[in-house]
């Protein structure tokens, strides 16, 4: 199939040039303007202005954004199938639960919450001084989505079901950020730092939540009405870490650094490396069904499907050795397969692994 | 162990992977001029229209080399020194070998007509080819490609994304005879036009003229003339052994160089293996076999010769895949064999180009016997079992989806077209 991705290389700002660094320091900085907005206080009073409040403003342009991408993104693959019905439902997800059920919630005067995302992306979730301000109905579905449904979707469909096809970070790597796949690092050096980097976000997505939670436990409402604590200490060591999550790992690595190196190193930076989520989805893709589904001996090895991924995985390096596989890292995005020119991988959820066609080819000489 | 190869393409790489594999100690030189990374050959279009970089299409990291001990020589061999095992190199260095191996792959064709060497007339086959390629396509308007086969189409795809007026000349009357029907054909040459390419059938070559010594026209073998600035000339390879004739090596009647089936030539200590050697066919013909998964496959086979595993090369069910411009082709079994008594069943689903065909025998229980397949992916490893299990037509068209490898979403295949209903 066509991939609608000729002329990549010769375009200066797909190859990092002074246009697309133009383009990554305006990212950073709106990024610090809208997270760090209860600092400087900037962009807040804009928003005021336009008669919303400032995480309404960022929704709004996120969901257009994605709109604009989707377009372009079916403009250049949506001769494949898989690119058609996966974009419709990524952008549709975010119009419907990330941006318009919120927005209506909130009209009608109650905290907005967004189906579509969980903990630990959303690690308020789990925070209780947060999650009990809703209603019960929600804070089931905040539980036992995390609990039941996500897993068991992710065993059967791989962690693609939510990082390509509902995460809204995911989504708008897959439409406006599709112009800058193919800067993801592929080397083994990148894919160790993400082994290391993932799991130590996880690590202290666990380690924040459960410092918040006990944290709220050991407080209780005094005669006077206050909500106090015997532990003073912990209290301001759980505080910080939470702060310190939200700026870092929420703030920072999430919005700054993941949106804004989109056209330097590549639309998934903050899914890859640092994304507490898809790091729990990953260990349970491992066990799970989904894979890759390699041709035997079909490989050319001409590198597109590795150059597209953006996950950066070497992806030639298991079509050339015959080997299906499961990478924990692999969003199922699909482009791999649709980029291949020789038609060698295919997505699929099937109990096993192939085995490795190392038969003997017997001759037909009979003719 | 000293083992030296001469060539660093995908037969020349696998037979080092082999050979480390096989012999932690082994010294292992890898003789190549044409460029420092192994690459991938087939991807060149890819390069050239810019789809891929230079880097990506070399499968291994850059410090591949090191890491595996291989020795790089940047050199050209110009001869083999048998009795004293040494190969010769242009600049008169010698490189002394226990076992060598020539992977020295393929030249272009070089064109029958006169005007071949001047300015703006070239090949698309080395890295050099690309390399040309790219810096005429800068300022070429109007390019002519002559030779209808799987390199000319590629080219003519690279150009026509460029936004260069594209002529593609083709002796025969259809596009690509070897592999293709004339109904295939009739998908894939509306499609190419469809591109916007200028697809003349049944049109020869007669001359490439110059003026002021850069191209300016080709003649036509009607006598008409076709102004353009560039011309590619895809009409074949064949063995790069020139340099071998007088090693008193035997090569066949194309070039190749015969070996046996471990692929031993009759040079002692010399094996050969890729696009350069010629092995027997499963027909008894021997010539060589120009195709990447052969080459890969070869010099594996051939590492393991060298360092004395006896493996037999077998050349197994053929396959093979392609595309032109969107279509994907896949290719398992004899078709366009020319079997005796053989017969087509053919389908093509209305409004696309995915088309079916099945080659059998009705003199032998309908047995099929190859496969070809435009538009649609399928899994040439299942068909190539079933042909191997001299499975009949009837069977096949039950079972077909089973072979399908099309992506998630896309409507399913069905054989709709009853058995008789073939040609
Ligand atoms: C544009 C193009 C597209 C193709 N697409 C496909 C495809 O889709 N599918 C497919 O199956 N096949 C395809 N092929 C064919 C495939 O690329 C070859 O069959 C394969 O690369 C052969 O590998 P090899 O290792 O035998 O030789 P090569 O890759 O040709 O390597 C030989 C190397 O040896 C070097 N060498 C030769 N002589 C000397 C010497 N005297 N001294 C030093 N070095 C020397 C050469 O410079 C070269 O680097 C394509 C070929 C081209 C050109
Ligand atoms: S391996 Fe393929 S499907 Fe998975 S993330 Fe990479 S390109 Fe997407
Ligand atoms: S799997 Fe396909 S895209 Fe990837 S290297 Fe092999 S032929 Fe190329």
């Amino acid at each position: 199939m066509q991939s609608g991705l000729m002329n990549t290389f010769q375009s200066g700002i797909k190859t990092r040039n002074w246009a697309a660094w133009a383009i990554a320091i305006a990212l950073f900085a709106f990024y610090i303007l809208i997270y760090f907005d209860y600092a400087l206080g900037i962009l807040g009073p804009v928003a005021e202005r336009l008669g919303m409040g400032i995480w309404t403003l960022y929704g709004l342009m996120y969901t257009i954004a994605m709109i604009i991408g989707g377009i372009y993104f079916l403009h250049k693959h949506g001769n494949s199938r898989y690119h058609q019905v996966r974009t419709i439902v990524v952008v549709l997800v975010q119009i419907i639960f990330a941006f318009s059920i919120p927005l209506v919630m909130e009209i009608f005067d109650s905290k907005g919450f967004i189906l579509s995302l969980f903990w630990p992306l959303k690690i308020e979730y789990f925070y209780p001084q947060n999650i009990f301000t809703y209603p019960l109905t929600l804070v089931l579905y905040a539980f036992l989505s995390f609990v039941i449904g996500v897993p068991l979707l992710t065993y059967f469909y791989g962690k693609r079901w939510y990082c390509s096809w509902v995460c809204g970070c995911g989504g708008l790597a897959e439409t406006a950020g599709d112009p800058f796949r193919h800067l993801s690092d592929r080397k083994a050096k990148a894919w160790k730092f993400e082994q290391w980097s993932i799991h130590l976000v996880m690590f202290a997505a666990f380690a924040t939540t459960a410092m918040v939670i006990i944290n709220w436990s050991l407080h209780h409402t005094s005669p006077d009405g206050q909500w106090i604590t015997q532990y003073p200490l912990f209290d301001s060591i759980a505080t910080t870490v939470q702060k310190g999550y939200q700026t870092v790992v929420v703030a920072m690595l999430s919005g700054v650094i993941g949106v804004g190196l989109y056209p330097l190193m590549g639309t998934r930076v903050w899914c890859r490396f640092f994304c507490p989520l898809a790091a729990i989805l990953g260990i349970i893709q491992k066990l799970g069904r989904f894979r890759i589904t390699v041709k035997p001996d079909m490989c050319i090895s001409c590198g597109n499907c590795s150059t597209y991924c953006e996950m950066g995985i070497d992806v030639r390096q298991y079509a050339q050795n015959n080997q299906s596989f499961k990478r924990a890292a692999c969003v199922g995005c699909g482009m791999c397969a649709h980029v291949c020119p020789r038609g060698v991988l295919r997505l699929e959820n099937k109990a096993d692994l192939r085995e490795s066609a190392d038969k003997e080819r017997r001759p037909i000489v009979d003719m | 162990m000293r083992y030296a190869i001469v060539g660093n393409g995908v037969a020349g790489i696998n037979a080092a992977n082999t050979l480390r594999h096989r012999d932690e100690s082994a010294s292992i030189s890898l003789v190549s001029s044409e460029r420092d990374h192994f690459f991938s050959r087939t991807a060149l279009m890819y390069v050239a229209c810019g789809q891929l970089s230079e880097a990506c299409v070399e499968p291994y990291e850059r410090d591949y080399y090191e890491k595996m001990g291989f020795t790089r020589v940047r050199e050209r061999a110009s001869g083999i020194d048998a009795a004293n095992h040494q190969l010769i190199f242009d600049s008169g260095n010698r490189l002394e070998y226990d076992r060598l191996l020539l992977a020295c792959g393929s030249v272009a064709v070089a064109p029958p007509w006169p005007g071949s060497d001047i300015g703006g007339v070239g090949h698309f086959v080395t890295w050099d080819d690309l390399t040309w390629l790219r810096r005429e396509m800068t300022q070429a308007k109007r390019a002519v490609v002559v030779g209808g086969g799987l390199i000319g189409i590629e080219v003519c795809e690279v150009l026509i994304q460029a936004g260069i007026e594209t002529h593609f000349l083709i002796r025969e009357k259809k596009f690509w005879p070897i592999a293709l029907s004339a109904a295939e054909s009739d998908v894939v040459v509306p499609h190419m036009k469809h591109h916007g390419c200028h697809v003349h059938l049944g049109t020869e070559m007669a001359e490439a003229v110059a003026t002021n010594g850069r191209l300016s026209s080709v003649r036509l073998s009607d006598g008409s003339q076709l102004d353009c600035d560039l011309l590619v000339v895809a009409i074949g390879v064949r063995p790069q052994t020139d340099w071998l004739r007088e090693t008193g090596i035997a090569l066949d009647d194309r070039g190749g160089i015969i070996v046996d089936d471990q692929l031993k030539t009759n040079l002692r200590d010399v094996y050969a293996a890729g696009d350069c050697s010629s092995v027997v066919w499963f027909n008894g013909v021997q010539r060589p076999e120009q195709l990447w998964y052969t080459s890969r496959d070869q010099g594996v086979v051939a590492g393991h010769n060298m360092v004395g595993d006896a493996r037999e090369y077998r050349r197994g069910t053929f396959y093979n895949s392609a595309k032109f411009f969107d279509i994907e082709y896949t290719t398992a079994g004899l078709v366009n064999f020319h079997v005796e008594g053989e017969v087509d069943w053919w389908q093509h689903e209305p409004g696309t180009y995915y088309t079916t065909r099945i080659t059998y025998l009705p003199a032998e229980n309908n047995r099929v016997i190859g496969f070809n397949g435009l538009g649609r992916r399928w899994d040439h490893s299942i068909l190539v079992q079933w042909i191997e299990e001299r499975r009949t037509l009837e069977w096949m068209l039950r079972h077909l989806g089973e072979a399908n490898f099309d992506e998630e979403f896309m409507p399913r295949f069905a054989a709709t077209v009853p058995v008789e209903g073939g040609r």
